[in-house]
């Protein structure tokens, strides 16, 4: 009885400071780590450059590496006009533009020129294929379908012959075609446009084309050959005749 | 009255041993266990204040290792800042430099294109010059043999009788001939003339 007492009477003090050497433990700070030699951000860093939608090889956007000039030498005179590559070899532009040529040339954005190997007329639209032997800096995509009223466009051309010009606008309706160049309808914006504008792309907010100019109003309107229309003559072989040679 | 106290025995008898004096007795169990509890918590204390001294060292250490670390790293980012400045203000000036070489090139290839067109127009009012010039030419050329004709024959016509009539109608047929073809040449030059007029 008195051996029992006698072992608890050392346990008891040995438990206390056991236990709170244990109990001590846990409140007592850890040794630290080693500071590692490469540390690395516990986050992945991620960089989006701004404008870099805007890059091109020589600094001009694809709206205006697309624009193509066109001079119309006739056999009575000369006149200007614009178009827009659809793909390495081809330009779209107005059947008026390239009317009564008896050579046509194109030049691009920064002044090369271009040799014309064949053009040719539709005959429902006003509108012309151009076919050059160098091939164009860029062609945009064609849109899904035609805008409507209320969207964006801008033009991209050479108004009055002169320097390759974007104008923005949007889509203020639809009407006959006054000039009964076109079947269907034709599509109206505010862009302003100019002769010589004849033939530009008309283009959406995502730089796809929607139409072709090929007119201007008395009150400052331009009129537009839907991309419907533009889709339906391309797509028919038979659409398109050569071009006749001038006569003086 | 207090017992005479008893000095402590190391090691404690085993309970229930007998003393010289054969009766069983020994310090009470808590006055034995002090000794050890102290001692205990001496060891506990020692072992205590070495870990914190450690450990105080190791943070110390790892502290001035952190702070080393984060000095070079703040030393790294000022020079990326640095050369980020710098090389945005490069940038800025490229762009600047890109949109004055865009437009140097666009007003270029424009100055080109209105000196094709120049030239174009030139060379068509050259082409019309000189077809002018070659109608004006044969007009005058139609209207002397016209006109050198025209004397002759009246020359003929003054002495009618030293010639045969029908060879002088066959003569004054030829020289309306030729008078038609100087109007002719007339009528092609005013055609020229009205296409100049045109717009």
């Amino acid at each position: 009885m008195r051996s029992s007492v006698r072992r608890g009477a050392i346990a008891a003090p040995v438990a206390l400071v056991l236990g709170l050497g244990v109990g001590a433990c846990g409140v007592l700070p850890e040794l630290p780590d080693p500071v590692p030699s490469d540390i690395v951000p516990s986050r992945a860093v991620t960089f989006a450059p701004q404008g870099g939608e805007q890059l091109s090889p020589d600094g001009f956007d694809a709206v205006q590496r697309m624009a193509v000039r066109i001079r119309n030498v006739g056999c009575a005179g000369l006149s200007t006009g614009s178009g827009f590559a659809i793909d390495e070899h081809t330009l779209i532009t107005n059947r008026h533009v390239v009317a009564d040529s008896e050579t046509l040339e194109v030049s691009t954005y920064d002044g090369q020129d271009l040799e014309v190997s064949a053009a040719s007329s539709a005959r429902l639209a006003d509108l012309a294929v151009v076919r050059t032997l160098d091939a164009l800096p860029s062609y945009p995509e064609l849109a899904v379908g035609d805008p409507r009223t209320g969207d964006a466009v801008s033009v991209v051309g050479y108004p009055e012959g002169g320097e390759l010009t974007v104008t923005a606008g949007e889509i203020v309706g639809t009407t006959t075609d006054p000039l009964h160049e076109n079947l269907g309808e034709v599509l109206i914006t505010d862009a302003a446009v100019e002769p010589g504008s004849s033939g530009s792309a008309a283009l959406d907010a995502d730089g796809r084309v929607i139409g072709v100019v090929y007119a201007k109003t008395s009150d400052g309107r331009s009129l537009l050959v839907p991309l419907s229309t533009l889709q339906d003559v391309l797509a028919d072989a038979d659409a398109f005749t050569a071009l006749p040679p001038c006569s003086s | 009255m207090t017992q005479p106290e008893h000095p402590p025995v190391w090691p404690p008898p085993s309970p229930g041993a007998p003393v010289a004096d054969g009766a069983v007795a020994g310090p009470p169990p808590r006055r034995r266990a002090l000794p050890l509890v102290l001692a205990l918590l001496l060891v506990a204390s020692l072992a205590l204040g070495g870990y914190l001294w450690l450990t105080t060292v190791r943070w110390q250490g790892d502290s001035a290792a952190w702070e080393s670390e984060a000095r070079g790293y703040a030393d790294q980012v000022a020079s990326l800042q640095a050369e980020l400045d710098a090389t945005g203000a490069e940038l800025v000036a490229a762009r600047e430099q890109l949109a004055t070489a865009t437009e140097r090139i666009r007003g270029l290839a424009n100055e080109k294109a209105q000196l094709g067109d120049e030239n174009v127009a030139s060379q068509q009012y050259l082409d019309y010059q000189t077809r002018v010039s070659e109608a004006a030419a044969a007009v005058a050329t139609a209207l002397n043999q016209c006109i050198d004709a025209q004397s002759q024959l009246i020359g003929y016509l003054e002495d009618r009788d030293a010639y045969d009539a029908d060879d002088l109608e066959r003569f004054a047929g030829d020289v309306e001939g030729l008078c038609q073809q100087a109007d002719d040449a007339h009528s092609e030059l005013q055609k020229e003339l009205a296409q100049e007029e045109a717009p």
